[in-house]
């Protein structure tokens, strides 16, 4: 395989035609989607063999919730994920493991307990998060949150031209984590939908997600059930899966290659039906008119 | 004259390149391998590969299927070169797998050519010196099931049944006698081929020029022949509602 485009996560490369679901797992009693389905740790490992099933490609297990209140801190935090972590590297040893956290310490004990990527959704709130994914050899997500701090809800957020700002935002930060040690191969960009965004960014965003893809880094979306969906249907959180796929499908087309979902057998299919349509991989069975 | 024949199955599908991810029939495709290598066995001069396509005429030997015909973007070996018909094109296919390397015809016979005009191209395949092995290419009927191509039409189970009981005795005079407006009814397509074969083939076992396979002769790899020629049917069978037949003479 070229070098050119290759993403390394854990011990696995994939080429730039290869499209990856990030399954969700959150270890928290409330989070917006489906809350606390997965706070006991029963039934977290069970919903991980569910995705592993379903065709996840990355766990990404994360212990704070995106919203307020509840502050959760650090000890909190590594409670909640590291033993969890570590549990699923056992089961698992060469499952992608991805660690939602913008904090530095419980970074560093993530990737002690196996995790293979830190996926900073806040934006490199916490500067040393980067370096301790150096160190640890592992990967970086490099996002944009419009520079506020974790866990703050957009208020009247407003940009001269978001898809600029994000693009400089995620580019400093990527160059940041060259500069730190963290390997170029394992590093992506995600423009982080509806995070320090209105829903009319979060479109504009997906709609010039292509932009995004030209920089040559490898392009993370989180898309899943999210508010610029529900806005955009005018739905409640629990009515968001097909309009979240219609941004998945579009994202993946303008060429994401890893894609944060709950929803893990359709986001599958429906990247598997883009690398089908692509030419990115063969149909899984054809004899339509063939016989 | 002739050294041998095979009936093979001629459905896109066969190509390995357009079933996607999936091996898709893989007993059809092995029976065909094994028919075409049992062919080879006769030791031939020639392969003559005849199958139907619109119209009657050979093609460029070198010709091979271009799969993109059927499968737009694809990327596999064959693409670009000169475009065969479908029934050829898999005949040629089948041939490279087999490992042939030596002279063959690839011989086109219109989807209306007659039976007498079939027989006769048959027959002129039978007179020459050259050793030649004949691959017959071509589908029975495609209305075989309320899921078939062409829907189920209760004609097509006994005309395919006509056609292997024809092949399975070697009387292969009796498909000379194949309706021709209900084969194309039914969307059979290896009618016309067929037809050379019973004009290169006559029934009862005599050979075209008297000599291939005289009553009691030997065949070249030391099977004692007797009587009509042994068909031996590898596969039939209907999995997509068309009529598959592979067989070897």
């Amino acid at each position: 395989m070229s070098s050119a485009g290759v993403l390394r996560l854990g011990r696995h490369v994939f080429g730039p035609e290869r499209r990856l679901v990030m399954a969700i797992v959150n270890r928290t009693p409330n989070s917006f989607y489906r809350p606390g389905l997965t706070w006991d740790p029963a039934v977290a490992m069970d919903r991980v063999h569910e995705v592993v099933a379903e065709g996840a490609d990355i766990l990404d297990i994360g212990g704070v919730p995106a919203k307020p209140p509840d502050d959760v801190d650090a000890r909190e935090e590594i409670r909640r994920i590291v033993p969890f972590i570590a549990a699923v590297r056992d089961a698992y040893p060469d499952l992608i493991i991805s660690a939602d956290t913008w904090r530095h310490e419980v970074g560093l004990e993530a990737c002690a307990a196996g995790a293979d990527l830190l996926n900073d959704t806040w934006g490199g709130w916490d500067p040393k998060l980067a370096e301790v994914a150096a160190s640890c050899g592992v990967g970086l997500v490099c996002s944009h949150a419009g520079g506020v701090p974790p866990r703050t809800r957009p208020f009247r957020v407003a940009y001269p031209d978001v898809v600029q700002d994000v693009l400089s935002t995620t580019l400093g930060l990527a160059a940041r984590a060259v500069a730190a040690g963290v390997a170029r191969e394992r590093i992506l960009i995600d423009p982080a939908h509806d995070f320090g965004k209105n829903t009319w960014h979060s479109l504009e965003l997906t709609r010039r997600l292509g932009e995004l893809v030209a920089t040559g880094w490898p392009v993370l979306v989180s898309l899943s059930n999210k508010d610029f969906v529900g806005e955009a249907l005018d739905l409640p959180v629990d009515e968001r899966v097909a309009g979240t796929l219609a941004a998945t499908a579009v994202s993946a087309w303008l060429g994401a290659r890893v894609f944060r979902a709950h929803e893990v057998r359709e986001t599958r299919q429906v990247l598997d039906t883009v690398s089908a349509i692509q030419g990115d991989i063969l149909p899984a069975r054809t004899v339509r008119g063939l016989a | 004259m002739i050294v041998g024949a095979a009936l093979c199955a001629s459905p896109p599908l066969l190509h390995p390149a357009l079933t996607g991810r999936a091996v898709v029939l893989p007993e059809l495709r092995a029976a065909c391998a094994d028919a075409v290598a049992r062919l080879l066995r006769s030791d031939p001069g020639l392969v003559a590969v005849v199958g139907p396509a619109a119209a009657t005429g050979d093609w460029d030997p070198s010709g091979r299927l271009d799969p993109a015909a059927f499968a737009p973007g694809i990327a596999c070996d064959g693409a670009g070169r000169s475009a065969l018909p479908l029934s050829l094109g898999l005949g040629a296919m089948l041939l490279d797998e087999g490992g042939y390397r030596g002279p063959r015809r690839l011989i086109a016979v219109g989807t209306d050519e007659p039976a007498s005009a079939c027989a006769a191209l048959g027959a002129e395949l039978a007179t020459g010196a050259t050793r030649t092995a004949l691959l017959v290419m071509g589908d029975g009927s495609a209305r075989r099931s309320l899921k078939a191509p062409g829907h189920l039409d209760p004609r097509a189970e006994p005309f395919d049944a006509q056609v292997e009981r024809a092949v399975r005795a070697g009387r292969f005079g009796a498909l000379l006698d194949l309706d021709e407006a209900l084969a194309r009814d039914l969307m059979v397509t290896g009618r016309p081929a067929w037809q050379v074969l019973a004009g290169a083939m006559p029934d009862g076992g005599a050979m075209p020029d008297g000599g291939a396979r005289p009553d009691g002769g030997a065949r070249p790899d030391g099977i004692e022949i007797a009587g009509a020629p042994v068909a031996e049917v590898l596969y039939r069978d209907d999995p997509f509602g068309v009529a598959y037949l592979v067989a070897c003479l």
